[in-house]
């Protein structure tokens, strides 16, 4: 009875977790070489050459570098100082249970819903107009499919910083981080130099694989950019879904291109990521 | 009268955390909101009423997203808690939890657009099993690595334990195992069921939008920019999670790490 279980444990995990990703990267690779597919000849580099002259894909991949990054970035800072400062309103209470009201929104309701916060007509242009700092509604900038991609960045921060509150309050208590800035103070430390020299390096560095996990999640985002992002420049799987799901033929072996070169870079990501750490990661 | 800025921080991020529901409500129930009110107008229960008795789709995409993330909860927390066992206690442990990493490698849309092919070939695109299946990529794998951490050195002694004093194998997991992971299996069917309750990139590619969830209905009514359904949509959407949070956020918030 064990062994059939075993056995039916590797045929489960082989089935679902490593075939999908085999069977698709190999066939997003033989079309994008031109192997297999409706208009293909042969094999043939053409669609990888024609890849790699066009700016749009490299664009696209230091777009979707430069989200992830930023948002990461500010999403750790905020929730850094949200865990460090309100680490005991968050155990109980009001507040503990409204700041992680953002994790229950799909990423494409937060994108409808910052939509229609931060667009000409929304939320924020009516209160800058009511308070007499917009007089028309051309008046107000371009916060949602604008070139910076604010309008994305803040639809990601608001679903992701409650994850980071929650990742940086447990480590706090794991850490013993309290107990430190309390030694750091005794030896004479600022409370300020406690935080920048201890309890921040210490917080990073525990939290660094999720933090890092998280940037390949971001990196390939697609409900956010397909309604608060701009034709040009795409994230990542924007543009590869945009071409694949063109109804010009010949843009679909470059799509699967995209595709694969987006799992060498995420693979390779996720390779360092796990042998720079111990594998226990618990999602 | 003084104001405590540590006080003024958690007010206002309690706003930035509010809002977004508020917003979603009034405009789900509103028929109106002309540029600069900032309060949409006319608002009445009857668009919610409407869109459950009308032929708007919305209460059959309810009961469709129900269904799957209930089905896909179930079969991947079930499956991923067995195979985690036989994971967590094999030699080549670290190996076979890096298989269970690479469905997390890729786009969940980008490996729905790569494997539409052979779903198109198994006649399974376009159906509800077909995109049951493909959330199970997703999700069996997650189920997997949140359980493999609870196969400790103590869960194998009280199963040695109950097999010393005669019980089966069977009679183990019964009686000491399941109960003992009684609250993971709580967190995980629920963490579960958000993953397919909140999919849409792989449900709109494999489904080819026969399979209408909350999520293509709401990208299809934002399409249609009829915003007051889509909000209502969004509100269906985001509520049940409130739910299940508010419920489980004490159990979530030791687990996490």
């Amino acid at each position: 009875m064990d062994k059939r279980w075993k056995i039916a444990s590797i045929i489960g995990l082989g089935w679902f977790a490593a075939l999908p990703l085999v069977l698709s990267i190999g066939y997003a690779l033989l079309y994008s070489l031109g192997v297999i597919g409706a208009l293909n000849k042969g094999f043939t580099l053409l669609h990888w050459q024609k890849l790699f002259t066009e700016s749009a894909v490299f664009g696209s991949f230091a777009f979707s570098a430069y989200i992830a990054v930023v948002t990461i970035v500010v999403a750790v800072a905020l929730s850094l100082t949200i865990a460090l400062q309100y680490h005991r309103h968050l155990q109980r209470g009001f507040f503990s249970s409204v700041i992680f009201l953002p994790m229950a929104f799909p990423a494409l309701v937060s994108a409808f819903f910052f939509f229609h916060a931060l667009s000409k007509s929304g939320l924020l242009s009516r209160l800058a107009y009511k308070a007499g700092i917009v007089n028309s509604i051309e008046a107000f900038a371009d916060l949602v499919n604008d070139q910076w991609g604010i309008g994305i960045i803040a639809a990601h921060l608001f679903i992701c910083f409650p994850f980071f509150v929650m990742l940086f309050v447990n480590r706090i208590k794991s850490e013993r981080v309290g107990a430190y800035l309390s030694l750091a103070k005794s030896l004479g430390a600022t409370h300020w130099q406690a935080l920048k020299k201890v309890a921040i390096p210490l917080l990073i560095k525990k939290t660094l694989p999720n933090i890092l996990l998280y940037f390949i999640f971001m990196f390939g985002s697609y409900e956010i950019p397909l309604l608060l992002g701009r034709s040009s420049p795409e994230m990542v799987s924007v543009l590869a879904v945009r071409k694949l799901q063109k109804f010009n033929l010949y843009h679909i072996p470059q799509g699967y291109a995209v595709a694969v070169l987006y799992t060498v870079f995420t693979l390779g990501l996720l390779i360092i990521i796990l042998r720079s750490q111990k594998l226990d990661y618990d999602l | 009268m003084t104001f405590k800025p540590r006080y003024v921080s958690i007010a206002v991020i309690t706003l930035a955390c509010i809002t977004p529901v508020l917003v979603l409500v009034l405009l789900s129930l509103s028929q109106s909101w002309v540029y600069p009110k900032v309060i949409p107008g006319r608002l009445s229960v009857s668009q919610w009423r409407e869109a459950f008795r009308q032929n708007t789709g919305i209460a059959n995409s309810l009961y469709i997203t129900l269904l799957l993330a209930a089905a896909v909860a179930v079969i991947s927390t079930t499956s991923g808690f067995i195979c985690s066992k036989w994971i967590a206690y094999h030699k080549h442990k670290k190996r076979l939890l890096l298989l269970a990493y690479l469905p997390f490698v890729l786009s969940p849309v980008i490996l729905a657009v790569c494997l539409k092919f052979y779903f198109i070939k198994l006649n399974l695109a376009g159906t509800f099993v077909g995109v049951l299946l493909a959330q199970l990529v997703i999700a069996f794998p997650y189920s997997t690595i949140f359980f493999t951490g609870f196969w400790n050195r103590q869960m194998l002694q009280y199963e040695q334990l109950v097999k010393t004093l005669g019980g089966s194998q069977g009679y183990a997991f019964k009686m000491v195992i399941v109960p003992a992971a009684k609250p993971l299996l709580l967190i995980c069917f629920f963490q579960c069921f958000l993953i397919a309750w909140f999919e849409y990139g792989l449900t709109s590619v494999i489904g080819y939008g026969k399979v209408p969830t909350l999520t293509i209905k709401v990208y299809q009514f934002v399409t249609e920019a009829n915003i007051y359904y889509a909000a209502l949509s969004c509100c269906l959407l985001v509520l049940p999670p409130i739910l299940l949070l508010w419920i489980n956020k004490r159990i979530i918030f030791r687990q996490v790490k």
